[in-house]
């Protein structure tokens, strides 16, 4: 597989008056060309802060990246000036934003918006950027694209504004995609039509998306791979398959526990107790150990590394150790893992009657 | 369960005056009841009208038609304050967000002994504060958070905190307005199971607003559908997502990605096109299969009761 991103053991602080707050601490991990990368983590996990870091958005200050590198077509990112990084911004990596109501400049029309990179990135002049617009209006599939060029963000509903907001970032054709969020403040039927559009456009372009959520629904749609963040650290990273349904760190258990599946039919769900860490003072040890009743005394002493399970599969809990004790999933989260496929089908059979 | 109504909604209707001549149709024409002791899920799309439902049955809003029945007594139309009063003390709600419900300025103590103190619920201080202790370690706060500010909590304590505020002066029943969307995941589950535990000990009746269809079917035994200002279906909760009926349930529930890859690479999705319906007449609410009330026309009542008997 083609390597096109390398992230080496990043760190992010933000300095605030109350200490200075860990949002990032050492996560690495590889993009693929043509990949789906998804990172699930609740908020405050530091997901978000990671992708802003691949694009050069951390403000600073109070930000800043204490260590590590982001390896992209042999740059260092994080060593680049503003005017590199600007060259790199939108044509090379792109992002998708979570909120489709803030991130369109609502005084200029659409038409303009998605035409800017355009012309800074590929000196196109007006004309011909005007027929790419249209040419990218009708790939995110918005109707009558020659006429809506000339409208303003506040004429289109949150779905439509959501394309618009696809297709700026796809004017250049981005060899990464970050998406932040981009269908969480959408209804379930505008989400389906986004992540169809999003999937059917990485194969057409083989760009690699990042995909930032906290619904693990839509982490099944999309994603080839999974990290999950928890405190700032990848705690276990994966393909799709082995997340699912060979999951080893007890936080991710617990994710999946508090999902309740459509023909669930227990009586409680798996809640994870506590709260997340505070950053400032982060703990020793491994941070989810308060919260995982499966935590061991070295989990309070001494940080996991992350273990191999597979080629593909690595986490990091002192569980895979090989003198832990053998300790199994809860058996709701087993129940998910074994029988949630065949149990599911008979759940949607109602779906397919018509 | 017992078979009790509860509530009874004949009828509601809530339009807004956009502009001289414009009027949204937010509510238009919905009829339900619901059962003592029972969770009712009412769920939709963003402006479908679920939330001015919830708020108009708790007079939030006065209501431009139709009636809405709690224990036999008309909610809306003039009352008296004492009237009024005992109303409020049966019917509470919980807010979508946790953030904007609280009044910043107040400590928690007096944001839960609010309900306490206009209803005179306690008779001395020392009564007031033991009820709200109580109440805080009952939805999983300790007793020293009492003095504190809603600014000093995370988002899932604060609505612990919305929680303890409705509980406070005993209510039958309970409207939550997506009362865990503004949640992370780990802590919803948190939320539910406190609420569900709720349920058991006071025998509570919920109208549960949300979005989130799986929490819905997980937390409800009946569920509601509405599409613009309609109910366009009703049925028990498992009922409606092993045979749904109306085609936008349908078009909803295959919409809703699931946590299985399995799954996702296999799913259909089914489009919902308005324009699909039989126009030749208005339709109405009819029964399909017991308990399973559909939006449809005469022809359409026909196409779906010998579809389900050719099944």
């Amino acid at each position: 597989m083609n390597k096109i991103l390398e992230v080496k053991d990043l760190k992010v602080n933000f300095e605030t008056y109350g200490g200075s707050v860990q949002a990032v601490r050492g996560i690495s991990f590889d993009l693929h060309k043509g990949e789906t990368l998804a990172i699930v983590g609740e908020s405050g996990s530091g997901k978000s802060v990671t992708t802003k870091a691949l694009m050069g958005l951390i403000p600073t200050p109070p930000g800043k990246i204490t260590s590590g590198e982001i390896l992209f077509n042999g740059k260092d990112l994080t060593k680049l000036k503003e005017k590199e990084l600007e060259k790199i911004r939108g044509r090379d990596i792109s992002m998708i934003f979570q909120d489709p109501m803030t991130s369109l400049n609502p005084t200029m029309k659409i038409g303009n918006q998605i035409m800017e990179g355009l012309i800074k990135h590929q000196n196109m002049d007006k004309g011909k950027a005007k027929r790419r617009v249209i040419e990218l209006l009708e790939l995110v599939g918005i109707p009558n694209p020659s006429a809506r060029v000339n409208q303003y963000p506040h004429q289109f509903s949150g779905g439509m504004r959501q394309r618009v907001v696809i297709a700026v970032a796809l004017a250049c054709n981005p060899k990464i995609l970050l998406a932040d969020e981009p269908t969480t403040a959408l209804d379930v039927t505008i989400q389906a039509q986004i992540l169809e559009l999003m999937k059917d456009i990485q194969q057409k372009t083989e760009a690699a998306i990042v995909f930032i959520t906290h619904d693990l629904g839509v982490v099944a749609n999309v994603a080839d791979r999974v990290a999950v963040m928890y405190a700032g650290k990848i705690i276990e990273i994966g393909t799709v398959d082995d997340i699912f349904y060979n999951p080893k760190h007890p936080y991710t258990w617990g994710l999946l526990g508090s999902m309740p599946t459509v023909d669930s039919t227990e009586d409680e769900l798996v809640a994870i107790p506590g709260t997340p860490p505070d950053l400032i003072h982060p703990p020793k040890g491994d941070a989810f150990a308060p919260r995982n009743p499966y935590a061991m005394k070295i989990d309070t002493e001494m940080e996991p590394p992350l273990f191999k399970v597979s080629d593909t599969h690595y986490a990091a809990t002192w569980l895979l150790h090989e003198n832990a004790p053998k300790v199994e999933p809860p058996l709701a989260v087993k129940r998910r893992m074994e029988g949630m496929a065949s149990g599911l089908n008979n759940g949607n059979s109602g779906g397919d009657f018509s | 369960m017992t078979e009790e109504k509860l509530l009874e909604v004949k009828n509601l209707k809530q339009h807004f005056k956009t502009g001289r001549r414009q009027v949204v149709k937010a509510v238009d024409g919905i009829s339900f009841d619901i059962y003592k002791g029972e969770t009712f899920g009412l769920v939709g799309e963003s402006g479908c009208g679920k939330s001015t439902t919830g708020r108009t049955i708790i007079r939030l809003y006065d209501a431009t038609d139709g009636q809405v029945i709690f224990n036999g007594k008309d909610v809306h139309g003039k009352k008296s304050r004492g009237q009024l009063k005992e109303f409020n003390q049966k019917m509470q709600m919980i807010f979508q967000d946790p953030y904007a419900s609280l009044n910043p300025r107040m400590t928690v103590m007096d944001i839960i002994a609010e309900g306490l103190d206009v209803h005179g619920l306690t008779k001395t201080p020392q009564e007031r504060k033991a009820r709200v202790e109580e109440l805080l370690e009952r939805v999983g706060l300790n007793k020293e958070h009492a003095n504190r500010y809603p600014h000093e909590f995370s988002g899932g304590q604060r609505q612990r905190i919305g929680i303890a505020r409705a509980l406070a002066v005993n209510p039958e029943f309970i409207i939550a307005d997506e009362p865990i969307s503004a949640l992370d995941v780990s802590i919803q589950a948190q939320v539910v199971n406190l609420l569900k535990d709720l349920q058991k000990e006071h025998g509570l009746t919920y109208l549960f607003i949300a979005h989130d269809l799986s929490m819905v079917k997980y937390i409800s035994d009946r569920i509601g559908v509405m599409y613009f200002g309609k109910m366009v279906e009703l049925a028990d909760s498992e009922e409606l997502y092993k045979n749904p009926i109306h085609p936008y349930t349908k078009s909803l529930l295959s919409a809703i990605p699931l946590p299985d890859p399995d799954y996702e690479r296999n799913r259909k999705r089914i489009v919902y096109d308005p324009s699909q319906h039989d126009i030749s007449e208005a339709p109405e609410f009819r029964e399909v299969r017991p308990n399973h009330w559909v939006l449809c026309t005469t022809k359409e009542f026909e196409t779906y009761k010998t579809e389900f008997q050719n099944k």
